[in-house]
């Protein structure tokens, strides 16, 4: 019995039409239903390139025009640096994306029951994930090399070459992160909670040793006018050796946009061979291992834990005690979802770290004689830094709330709580932790590099407008712009609603920084500048209600849009 | 058709089917109940080659899940429970991407495509997008892509779910119909009496045992009593809780 094998299909053909045919019907339903969802996606992301561009343009402008010393050098490091940013991010953006679509899919259960091969099934859950999580990629990427070229003048085969650049690149970190995804399901330890713990500690270890070394060899850098930048560059030698694919990518741009072609033919080559050597090397892999990592997935099983409330639901239960009894409920069951998910928090606590060890190396320096101008930048980069994490922390974690309720809606949509109670619930929830995370760092760091009373509270005021206008921001909008048909939150905040999130939180950003605090580090800057003889003009406060203004707006229009938008919606 | 030898598999601490022994040959029509977390599933899923046994072997069709499972599964269609369509594809493009998957020859592929839409009565929504597709809907369209390469082991956990009463009729009536032109039905369900009615044999699992295999007459005469199926399973599974109480003291 069985010895008549079936017949073979050509899958990597049928997988080819497959996601052709799923493109052009999704671009279809996309004119005919869509037509303004899809053009604001596109608006948004010209917009975001634009932005780039501009901010690029004046920057690579005034390199070339203050005729700053080693001005080359610095580009190509700056490039070093902006390439491996991207590879490191693509590495764990593709991870988690692969991670999804291959074990937790029901697509990936459908096509492992199917005559698919696990090699082919990979090729196409990599394709999908290399290009989602690359689009930001080249909506950065490209705007800053065209800046580049047009203000260096670069002959036109820089441009041509840019995109083939920017598409190689791509699958080198995406292969390994498939690889070490595959390799790292198939082969972890049992005792995952250790494993994790120790990998996560190792991490975490080296990345505040590196730190460390940067801080020290910036202190240097700064105490002796640039004299020993060297040490400084050379804290990132290892992205700049002749092994590592950014360099790869910095030294064949440069050759482009020098007129070398030659040059910037060969670390092209390099870049697509590698790639495709370690896209063949992540298939070969997948082909061994991926059945068996998914059945040894299924069979981890579960160790019984019993789960029971904690103090820390009391805590927040308390912090929110302005709230009826049932939004109260609603909220300790939305923060404890949150507290059981490492993922979402240790992102959280990993930035905080690293800030406040930041500002407490630099509290060590100011007492050795730093300027207060660099107390005022620290502290200014601290509170944009926070801001950005606490948008980019809001989009990944609250604005997906109400999209992720979408299929069991009718749970709470049968509860006696109104929708828009529930909704007040989750701002509340949203506002109650951001508050206290970004009020926390900012006062700590500021108290560590010891920062004028004025600044402090400035500091603390515009971060409470922050906390409540982005939250507000991503609740609102997450009931605005819901996408219930997906149950993967990063394809939810990738995805058209989070985009226009994540913009219109980045513009609140910039609106109420600029604003609300700018002109004072400005002034206190231009003071320290001038030995401290500069009047500081009380206008640099003049900012500050405008900025609240907007916080107002910020809290109210989207909370009110996402409100009756829950009401009006259909289940 | 099915050999399952030995097969134990674990979910981590936990024994998620043990020591399973069971042989269903082609043409039968097998019914597998269990309460829930039996195993059922479990069992399933390792028959399609998602999950693998911790001990013992399963085998489709005389190859190896494990060891030849592309073969294996080119003879297999399983309708899971929840079904899977791809949204932003028709009915009649997905039908068409099951056929290609399993390599039909296109003029078969094509003649056996509207063969399925016509038994299912697919025609009216089939070129629309599966995403606008109600559960019965859906659930027509995943059973019509299972027959469309003509398989020689169809598994089905919880067929009946979401259809209404008339498919359920003409699902019943198809299954028999499968079952007489020696294709083998693996079928698993809570639904007592579709299996009484249906199943050439039962089996019964609890607690990843199989604590009984046969026919209505031999369940019968395994429980001692006469009666229908229901009455059966409940004493075959209540007398295995009782032996097993002493053991977890």
């Amino acid at each position: 019995m069985g010895a008549e094998r079936p017949a073979v299909a050509d899958q990597g053909a049928l997988f080819r039409r497959l996601r052709w045919r799923m493109f052009r019907n999704g671009l279809r339903v996309a004119l005919q239903n869509g037509r303004v969802r899809l053009f604001t996606m596109l608006g948004t992301s010209a917009f975001v390139a634009a932005f780039t561009f501009a901010v690029s343009l004046y920057l690579f402008n005034e390199l070339a025009a203050n005729k700053i010393p080693f001005k080359g050098a610095i580009v190509e490091a700056l490039f070093d640096l902006l390439f491996f940013t991207l590879g490191t991010m693509l590495i764990f953006s593709t991870g988690i994306i692969l991670y999804a679509s291959l074990f937790t899919s029901p697509e990936a259960r459908f096509l492992l029951c199917s005559p698919a091969r696990a090699d082919h099934i990979f090729a196409t859950k990599f394709q999908a994930a290399v290009a989602f999580s690359s689009w930001g990629f080249v909506i950065l990427g490209v705007p800053i090399f065209v800046g580049y070229g047009l203000i260096s003048g670069v002959p036109w085969y820089f441009y041509a070459l840019l995109p083939l650049y920017l598409l190689g690149y791509v699958l080198l970190p995406g292969s390994v992160s498939a690889a070490g995804c595959l390799l790292l399901v198939r082969y972890m330890p049992r005792n995952r909670r250790q494993f994790f713990l120790l990998v996560g500690l190792a991490v975490t270890a080296g990345t505040l040793f590196w730190g460390y070394r940067i801080a020290v060899s910036f202190k240097n850098s700064v105490a002796t006018n640039g004299r020993e930048l060297e040490d400084l560059i050379g804290q990132f030698a290892l992205l700049r050796s002749g092994a590592a694919p950014s360099h790869w990518m910095t030294r064949g741009v440069m050759a482009a946009a020098r007129g070398d072609l030659a040059g910037a033919l060969v670390p092209l080559a390099q870049v697509w061979s590698n790639g495709l050597l370690l896209f063949l090397v992540a298939a070969w892999v997948a082909k061994r291992v991926y059945r068996t990592a998914y059945d040894r997935l299924s069979a981890f099983g579960r160790a019984k834990k019993v789960y029971g409330t904690s103090p820390l639901d009391r805590l927040m239960g308390s912090l929110v005690w302005y709230l009826d009894r049932r939004t109260r409920v609603l909220v300790i069951k939305d923060f404890r979802t949150f507290r059981r998910d490492p993922t979402q928090w240790v992102v959280l606590a990993l930035f905080g770290g690293l800030m406040l060890f930041g500002a407490s190396n630099f509290r060590q320096y100011y007492a050795a004689d730093l300027g207060i101008m660099d107390k005022h930048a620290i502290s200014l980069t601290n509170l944009s830094g926070t801001a950005i994490l606490l948008c980019a922390g809001l989009s990944r974690f609250v604005f997906p709330l109400i999209s992720l309720e979408g299929r069991k809606f009718w749970i709470l949509g049968l509860t006696p709580v109104s929708r828009d109670q529930i909704l007040r619930g989750k701002f509340a929830f949203a506002a109650t932790g951001s508050l206290l995370i970004s009020e926390g760092l900012i006062l700590v760091s500021d108290a560590l590099l010891v920062v004028p009373w004025q600044g402090l509270l400035l500091h603390a005021v515009t971060v409470a407008v922050i906390a409540l206008g982005l939250s507000a921001l991503n609740v609102g909008l997450g009931a605005y712009l819901p996408n219930f048909r997906e149950t993967d939150p990063s394809k939810i905040v990738v995805g058209f609603g989070g985009t226009v999130n994540m913009v219109v939180g980045l513009a609140f950003l910039v609106a109420v920084i600029g604003t609300m605090v700018v002109p004072f580090h400005v002034a206190q800057l231009a003071k320290g500048a001038t030995g401290g003889a500069a009047h500081v003009n009380p206008w640099v406060y003049a900012g500050v209600p405008v900025g609240l203004v907007i916080g107002v707006l910020a809290v109210v229009l989207p909370l009110r849009a996402g409100a009756k938008s829950l009401r009006d919606m259909e289940f | 058709m099915i050999d399952i030898r030995n097969v134990t598999k674990l979910y981590g601490p936990k024994v998620a089917v043990q020591d399973l022994t069971l042989h269903v040959p082609a043409g039968e029509l097998f019914a597998f109940l269990g309460p829930n977390g039996a195993g059922k599933t479990t069992t399933i899923k390792m028959l399609c080659g998602l999950l693998f046994p911790t001990t013992g072997s399963v085998s489709v069709g005389g190859f190896d899940v494990r060891a030849q499972g592309d073969h294996a599964r080119a003879l297999v269609s399983y309708v899971p429970d929840q079904p899977f369509l791809y949204e932003k594809l028709t009915g009649r493009e997905f039908l068409q991407f099951t056929a290609d998957l399993y390599a039909m020859p296109p003029a078969r592929a094509g003649a056996k495509i509207e063969e399925v839409i016509e038994l299912f009565h697919l025609d009216e929504f089939v070129d629309d997008l599966t995403e606008c597709y109600s559960h019965g809907m859906r659930q027509r369209t995943v059973f019509a892509a299972a027959l469309v390469h003509e398989p020689k082991l169809l598994i089905a956990d919880e067929p009946t779910v979401g259809l209404d009463p008339k498919s359920i009729r003409e699902l019943k009536t198809l299954l028999r119909k499968l079952a007489g032109e020696g294709v083998t039905i693996f079928l698993s369900t809570h639904t007592l009496d579709i299996a009484q009615e249906l199943a050439d044999r039962i089996g019964i699992l609890d607690r990843g045992r199989l604590l009984g295999c046969g026919t209505m007459t031999d369940l019968r005469k395994q429980a001692n009593r006469d009666g229908n199926l229901e009455d059966l399973f409940m004493q075959i599974t209540e007398e295995a809780a009782v032996e097993a109480a002493p053991a977890t003291v």
